[in-house]
């Protein structure tokens, strides 16, 4: 199934700000995170559709999901 | 005690189209035995302007809402610090300070009262020190320590200026229980969010959905800290002034390098 993937703040260095992906079904949105080298304990945001989900939300054909860094400072 | 009528009379003796310079403050405040914020309330509530605040644009009834508002800022570092220089400049009346830290080396790059003179003090005497050479009206409460219960319930509206994310839920918690809005900024890099978390919305178990998770000392810009602090200064305004906000629906991110500002 494709989905686009959608990277924000720092997790685009080095990587891409959008990306389309092939991916098999049933993937969970922790896989395509893993899959990017990015460390969940970085992670803040998730989202598909414009909407919060989990590492453990199972993606859909067409979904667009957006990723978050924990942005934490003051 | 102040003849209320005599001053008025001399207040509008003084006034050039209903508005009051500083000096005609301050000699009202002599003459009559009374402080200047004193002086301030008065003639805000009778329609007349201290010059001060002529630049604000905005009518005496909208600058005594200001005058009469309650705003604790929850840190005193790079956000907060420089909100309560903004709202101080504003009008706002009362700032109910909280921060544990003293100023080190590493502040200077963006916490505007951190400066060589100011390293090794306590943050909250620094900026209420300053904050009232700003604007001496200016009603400052400091807490020099961890924030608690009172450090929520004794203001209308709170300041998220925190850097961890644990603090940041316990804030939320009380802020819901007390009822109080919380106005949440973060930074890292180039990078910032913010948002109004009420009574009825969800922000922060949105934004920090690991309660636990620990951060490594975030890089921050100063041009990013300053932005969105002016927005949280921008917000707190807004909502004493009763203006409608986006961001009590959707949270804002920013991101500098990249000139990016999308709600979601």
């Amino acid at each position: 199934m494709q989905v686009q993937v959608k990277l924000f703040a720092f997790f685009r260095e080095g990587r891409f700000k959008e990306e389309g992906r092939e991916l098999a079904d049933n993937t969970m949105v922790g896989q395509v995170v893993d899959d990017l080298g990015i460390d969940r304990e970085e992670v803040g945001v998730l989202m598909i559709n414009s909407r919060h989900c989990q590492f453990e939300t199972v993606l859909q054909q067409n979904d667009i999901l957006a990723i978050f860094p924990v942005i934490g400072g003051g | 005690m102040v003849e209320k009528s005599e001053l008025l009379q001399f207040l509008r003796g003084r006034t050039e189209n209903d508005i009051l310079s500083l000096a005609d403050q301050r000699e009202a405040a002599s003459r009559f035995n009374c402080s200047l914020r004193d002086i301030e309330e008065i003639a805000l509530s009778h329609s007349i302007l201290p010059r001060r605040y002529q630049r604000n644009g905005l009518d005496p009834v909208r600058q005594l809402l200001l005058f009469h508002a309650k705003v604790a800022i929850i840190g005193c570092g790079g956000l907060g610090g420089r909100v309560s220089d903004l709202l101080a400049r504003m009008g706002v009346g009362s700032l109910f300070l909280t921060d544990p830290d003293t100023f080190n080396e590493t502040n200077l790059n963006r916490q505007n009262f951190c400066t060589t003179e100011t390293l090794g003090r306590y943050k909250v005497e620094v900026v209420a020190q300053e904050l009232k050479k700003i604007n001496p009206i200016l009603n400052v409460t400091m807490t020099k320590g961890r924030f608690s219960e009172p450090s929520v319930s004794v203001a209308d509206l709170i300041v998220d200026g925190l850097d961890s994310i644990g603090d940041r839920h316990h804030l939320s918690q009380l802020c819901k229980k007390h009822s109080r809005p919380l106005i949440h900024a973060a930074v890292n890099k180039w990078y910032g969010q913010i948002g109004i978390e009420q009574l009825d919305t969800e922000l922060i178990s949105q934004l920090f959905p690991l309660e636990t998770q620990a951060l490594t000392a975030p890089h921050v810009l100063s041009p990013t800290v300053a932005l969105l602090a002016a927005m949280q200064a921008a917000e707190v305004g807004k909502l004493i002034l009763g203006q409608d906000s986006p961001l009590t629906a959707a949270w804002l991110h920013c991101d500098l390098l990249n000139c990016e500002y999308t709600l979601f």
